[in-house]
C-alpha cells in the first residue's frame, strides 16, 4: 500500500484547565492517503476540531507524532514550518468569523501567497488570485467586495479559495458546511469534491453530520471524548456499525425517509461530559446501554474485519 | 451591487490606505473636524505673525479688563495682558503637549497591552501587574509624584502625564486583542505562516482600533484639562507661561465679572476637543469597511 | 370536512422598513394550524420563518417591523388588532415560544427554578406558593431534570439540559400553541433526538399544537404531522408530511431541497444543488419568486404569480400543477 500523506501516531493533546487536565485528544492514530478523504465524526467536545488543529500545529501536541510524507512535522523548527504552510491548510466552520472583515476578497486570497512568498510580482499575484477565484466559483467582479457583502456560501468559497491559494496537498475542513443552508451546503460539498478530483487533494473532513460525512468520505473515524471508538471504510461503517455509540449516532440522525418515522430507536441517555482527568476504561460506558464491569478497563482499538477497527469489549469479540 | 458603482478602478490600483482615506473623506462630520482642527492649528502656528511673543507678558496697566475690541480682539486680563496673544501662544503648548502625551501613552500602552493580550500566560501576568500598579495610584497623583521627582518643565510634564495614561491604553488594547486572539481568521493567518508581528499589525490592530481611537480622542480633551490643573498646582506649565487651562485658572477669580476671560479659552478647548472627536469617529468608521458609503 | 383550526393566518404580509430599503420578509402568507397538530415550517435562512413567529406573538421590532396586511386569527380572534393589554396574557400562557439558542434565552443571574416559577407568577396569580413550587418540581421531572437542581444557575447546565429548562418554561403554563424556532439546531444529534422525543411526549400529554420552525427536513419528517415549505416569505408548498415527503409531486424548490440533502440510504456520487442564491427580499417579484432558480421556469413564471393548486390537503404554489387533478 502507498505511504499515507498524513499520519498520526499516538497523538495526544491535553489542556490544562482549572479543574484538571482535559484529555482532548487521546492516542489518535490515523492515516490519510493521497487523494482520499478521512471523515472525523463526533459530537461537540469530542476533540475532533482540536485534532485537526493539532495536526496543523495550531495547537502544540502533548505527545505523539504527526507525519507528513513520512516526516515528523512536530519536530520542525521555525524555518521548516514553511513546508507545512505550503502543503497543509485549513477551512473553518464559521464563514463569518473566519474571514478578516477588513480585507477585501482579493486581499484575503492574496495574503497567503504574499506571506509564503510564492509569488513576488504584483501582476503575477493578481493573475493567480483570479485563477483561484475562478476555480472556487467566485465571480471575478467580487474581488473588491468585503466579507460582509457576501452571503454564507460565497464566504465559504472565499475561505476555501484562501486555503487553495498556496496549492496545498492536504486540507483540514473543520465543519465547513454546518453553518450553511442545505442548498448552499450542497454547492460547497460539490466544489470540495471537484477540487479533490482535479487536484488530487486529501481532506480531513471534521463534522458532526453523518449524512455529509458519508457523502464525502472514503474512510470514517468516529470519536468520543477524545478517543477513537470506531474506524472503518465508509461503506463498511454504514453497513456494519459496531460500536454502540456509532449505532446510536446513526439512529439519532433525522432522515427524510418516512419509513423510519415510527421505528423504535435507542435514544442515548445523558450527555457528553468533558474528559477532565478521565478514569481508565471506556469513556462511553456511562451512557452505554450494554456497559458491563469489563468496560472499566481500558479498551484498545481492535481490528475486527480488514480495515475495520473498533474500541469496544462487547463487539470486538 | 453597490460596490461595482462605487469603485471604477480595479482593485490592484487601490491600496487599503487609499480606501480608508476615501471613506474618511466621505464623512462630512470628520472633514469638518479636520477643517476645524486645521484652523486652530494654523492660527496657533501663525502666532508670531498674528501677534508677538512680547504681547504675551506685556502688561498694559491702563487697559485692565478691556472687553474684546478692535485693539484687543479677545480683550485683556487683570494685568492688562492681551488675551489674544496669550490664547495663541497658549494653544501651542496645549496642542503640542496633549498630542504628545496621547501619542506616547498610546504607543507604550499599545505595546504593553498588545503583547500581554497576544502572548498571554506569564507575559500577560507580569505586564498586567505592572499596569495594575499604575492603575492603583490616581492618575493626577501619579503625575504629580513623577513631576516632583523629575522637576518642573514642559517636557517633564508630558512624560508624567503620559505615564499616568499608559495603564488606560494598555487595558483597552489588551481587551481588544483578547477578543480577537482566538477568532478563526487569526488561526487561518497562522495556518499560512503569518508572523506574530504581522498578525498583530495586519489583523488584530485594524479590527480592534475603533474603540482605541475613540478612547484616545476622548482622552485628549481630558489631557488638555489635566495639563492646566497641573499648571494650577504649580507643576509643569506655570503662570505666567500661557496655556489654555492655565489661562482659565489664573482668571478664575474674575470670570464672574468678565465672562470672556473664561469663555474664550474654554471655547478653544471645546472646539479642539470636538474637532478631534469628530476626526476620531471618522477614523473609526473609515477603518471599518462595513460602514455604509 | 370542517376542521378545528387553532391558528389561521391569511394573506399576511410583513415588511421591515430599514434605512436602506424595504425588506419584504413575509409575503401573502397563508397557514392553517389544526388543533393538536405539529406543523413544520421549513425554509432556509432569510425565508421569513422567524418573522412569522414574531408576528404571531406581536413581537416584531418596533418602528422597523410592520404588518402591512392580512390577518392572524387565533381561536377565531383577530390578533393583529388586539390591544397590547389583551395580548400580554396570551403570550406565555396560551402561546409560548422556544428560541433557537438555549444559551442566551435563559437569564444567567436567576436560578432555573425561579425562571420557571416566574412564568407561573405572571400567569397564575391565584395559585398558592406551595402549588407553584409543586408545579415547578413536576415540570422539571417531566423534562427529565431532577427537581433538586432547581437551585442551580443556567451556566451549571449543558446545552441540552438548558434547552430542557427552556421547554419546561414554555410548557409550564400548558399553552395551546408552542412556537419552536429551531429548538434543536444548536444541539448535537444524540441530544437533538432526546429533545425531539421529549417534545413529542409533552405534546401528546398536554395536547399542545406545535409550530416547529426549522431548516432541517429530516427533523420535520420525524416529528411533524404536516409541513409548510417557505421560500422568500411565501408558503410554496404545504400538506401532510406523508404527501410532501412521498416526493411524487413537489414544488420545484422542495424537490431541490430534497436533492441537496445527502441521504444515509442512497449513494449518489454528486448532490444536485439549487443553482443561484436566495431571493433578495428587497426585490418585489412580478412573477414567481423562485423563477430565477427554477429549472422549469417559463416566461409565464417570470410574469404571472402562481396560485396555490391543491389536491386534498396538499397544496403547491406553481404553474406546473395548474391542470393536474391529482398529484
Amino acid at each position: 500500500m502507498a505511504t499515507p500523506l498524513v499520519e498520526t501516531r499516538n497523538l495526544k493533546k491535553y489542556f490544562k484547565t482549572g479543574k484538571g487536565m482535559l484529555h482532548a485528544v487521546e492516542d489518535v492514530n490515523l492515516k490519510i492517503y493521497p487523494g482520499k478523504t478521512l471523515g472525523v465524526v463526533g459530537e461537540s467536545g469530542c476533540g475532533k476540531s482540536t485534532l485537526g488543529r493539532t495536526i496543523l500545529r495550531l495547537h502544540q501536541a502533548t505527545s505523539g507524532e504527526v507525519l507528513y510524507n513520512g516526516e515528523n512535522i512536530l519536530q520542525y523548527k521555525k524555518k521548516d514550518m514553511k513546508k507545512i504552510h505550503l502543503n497543509m491548510q485549513m477551512v473553518f466552520q464559521d464563514p463569518y468569523s473566519s474571514l478578516d472583515p477588513r480585507m477585501s476578497v482579493h486581499n484575503l486570497i492574496a495574503e497567503p501567497v504574499q506571506v509564503c512568498g510564492i509569488l513576488k510580482n504584483k501582476a503575477e499575484i493578481n493573475e493567480h488570485v483570479r485563477d483561484i477565484m475562478e476555480m472556487c466559483g467566485l465571480p471575478a467582479d467580487h474581488a473588491n467586495l468585503y466579507p460582509h457583502e457576501l452571503d454564507g456560501g460565497l464566504r465559504q468559497r472565499v475561505g476555501l479559495a484562501r486555503a487553495m491559494a498556496v496549492s496545498p496537498k492536504f486540507i483540514v475542513c473543520d465543519e465547513p458546511v454546518s453553518a450553511l443552508d442545505v442548498s448552499i451546503q450542497a454547492q460547497i460539498l460539490n466544489l470540495l469534491m471537484d477540487l479533490q478530483e482535479q487536484r488530487g487533494l486529501s481532506y480531513m473532513f471534521v463534522t458532526h453530520d453523518l449524512c455529509v460525512v458519508k457523502h464525502i468520505s472514503d474512510e470514517i473515524m468516529v470519536m468520543y471524548m477524545g478517543q477513537t471508538v470506531e474506524y472503518a471504510k465508509t461503506e463498511e461503517l454504514f453497513a456494519h456499525p459496531l460500536h454502540p455509540y456509532t449505532r446510536a449516532l446513526l439512529q439519532a440522525v433525522p432522515t427524510i425517509d418516512l419509513s423510519q418515522r415510527n421505528r423504535e430507536r435507542i435514544t442515548l441517555k445523558g450527555e457528553v461530559t468533558s474528559p477532565i482527568d478521565p478514569a481508565p476504561g471506556c469513556r462511553f460506558a456511562p451512557r452505554c446501554p450494554y456497559a458491563t464491569e469489563r468496560c472499566r478497563q481500558d479498551v484498545p482499538l481492535k481490528e475486527v474485519a480488514p480495515g475495520h477497527l473498533v474500541a469496544c469489549c462487547a463487539c470486538s469479540e | 451591487m453597490t460596490i461595482a458603482k462605487r469603485r471604477k478602478k480595479s482593485l490592484s490600483e487601490y491600496s487599503t490606505g487609499e480606501l480608508v482615506m476615501y471613506r474618511f473623506r466621505k464623512n462630512k462630520l470628520a472633514m469638518f473636524g479636520v477643517v476645524l482642527l486645521c484652523i486652530v492649528a494654523v492660527a496657533v502656528m501663525l502666532a508670531p505673525v498674528l501677534s508677538s511673543y512680547e504681547a504675551v507678558s506685556q502688561m498694559h496697566v491702563s487697559d485692565r479688563f478691556t472687553a474684546p475690541n478692535k485693539l484687543y480682539i479677545f480683550g485683556t486680563d487683570e494685568f492688562g495682558r492681551d488675551l489674544f496673544a496669550r490664547v495663541l501662544y497658549g494653544g501651542r503648548i496645549s496642542l503640542l503637549c496633549s498630542f504628545a502625551i496621547i501619542g506616547i501613552a498610546f504607543v507604550v500602552g499599545a505595546v504593553i497591552g498588545g503583547a500581554a493580550g497576544y502572548f498571554g500566560g506569564k507575559v500577560d501576568s507580569v505586564l498586567m501587574r505592572f499596569v495594575d500598579m499604575l492603575m492603583a495610584v490616581p492618575s493626577t497623583l501619579l503625575a504629580m509624584a513623577i513631576i516632583t521627582a523629575l522637576g518642573n518643565g514642559v517636557w517633564k510634564l508630558v512624560v508624567a502625564l503620559a505615564i499616568s495614561q499608559i495603564a488606560r491604553f494598555a487595558r483597552i488594547v489588551r481587551s481588544a486583542v483578547l477578543t480577537l486572539r482566538n477568532v478563526e481568521y487569526i488561526e487561518a493567518a497562522k495556518c499560512y505562516g503569518c508572523s506574530s508581528l504581522r498578525i498583530i499589525l495586519k489583523h488584530i490592530l485594524p479590527n480592534g482600533i475603533g474603540p482605541i481611537i475613540v478612547s484616545a480622542t476622548l482622552c485628549l480633551g481630558q489631557t488638555i484639562l489635566s495639563i492646566s490643573s497641573m499648571g494650577y498646582l504649580g507643576l509643569g506649565v506655570a503662570s505666567p507661561t500661557p496655556e489654555w487651562g492655565t489661562i482659565i485658572s489664573e482668571n478664575k477669580m474674575n470670570i464672574q465679572a468678565y465672562p470672556y476671560l473664561g469663555l474664550i479659552p474654554g471655547i478653544c478647548i471645546c472646539l479642539t476637543v470636538m474637532a478631534v472627536n469628530f476626526i476620531g469617529d471618522g477614523l473609526r468608521d473609515a477603518f471599518d469597511p462595513r460602514t455604509k458609503n | 370536512m370542517e376542521k378545528d383550526n387553532l391558528l389561521e393566518i391569511s394573506d399576511l404580509t410583513v415588511q421591515y422598513n430599514t434605512d436602506d430599503a424595504v425588506v419584504h420578509a413575509v409575503n401573502h402568507f397563508n397557514l392553517n394550524l389544526v388543533r393538536g397538530e405539529a406543523r413544520g415550517l421549513v425554509g432556509e435562512t432569510g425565508a421569513g420563518k422567524t418573522t412569522l413567529a414574531l408576528s404571531i406573538l406581536r413581537l416584531l421590532p418596533e418602528r422597523v417591523g410592520e404588518v402591512v396586511g392580512g390577518s392572524i386569527r387565533y381561536n377565531g380572534e383577530e390578533l393583529l388588532t388586539l390591544p397590547e393589554a389583551e395580548m400580554l396574557p396570551l403570550r406565555g400562557k396560551k402561546i409560548s415560544m422556544i428560541f433557537q439558542d438555549p444559551m442566551t434565552s435563559l437569564n444567567p443571574t436567576h436560578t432555573v427554578g425561579d425562571q420557571i416559577l416566574e412564568v407561573l407568577d405572571l400567569h397564575f396569580p391565584e395559585m398558592t406558593k406551595a402549588e407553584k413550587a409543586a408545579r415547578v418540581d413536576e415540570m422539571m421531572t417531566l423534562v427529565g431534570i431532577p427537581p433538586e437542581r432547581k437551585g442551580s444557575f443556567p451556566h451549571e447546565f449543558s446545552g441540552g439540559m438548558k434547552q430542557r429548562i427552556v421547554i419546561a418554561m414554555a410548557l409550564v403554563a400548558e399553552p395551546e400553541l408552542l412556537l419552536a424556532d429551531e429548538p434543536t439546531t444548536a444541539l448535537d444529534v444524540t441530544i437533538q433526538a432526546q429533545i425531539l422525543e421529549l417534545m413529542r411526549q409533552l405534546k401528546e400529554k398536554f395536547n399542545t399544537s406545535v409550530m416547529l420552525i426549522t431548516h432541517d427536513l429530516g427533523v420535520v419528517a420525524q416529528f411533524c404531522d404536516s409541513v409548510s415549505v417557505v421560500y422568500a416569505g411565501r408558503v410554496v408548498e404545504s400538506g401532510p408530511v406523508e404527501a410532501v415527503f412521498e416526493r411524487k409531486a413537489n414544488h420545484p424548490y422542495t424537490a431541490g431541497l430534497f436533492n441537496c440533502i445527502p441521504d444515509l440510504n442512497d449513494n449518489q456520487p454528486r448532490l444536485r444543488p439549487i443553482p443561484g442564491h436566495m431571493a433578495d427580499p428587497r426585490v418585489v417579484h412580478e412573477g414567481c419568486c423562485f423563477a430565477d432558480r427554477c429549472e422549469f421556469a417559463t416566461d409565464r413564471c417570470r410574469k404571472e404569480p402562481p396560485v396555490m393548486h391543491t389536491c386534498g390537503d396538499h397544496g403547491i404554489l406553481c404553474h406546473l400543477y395548474e391542470n393536474k387533478e391529482e398529484f
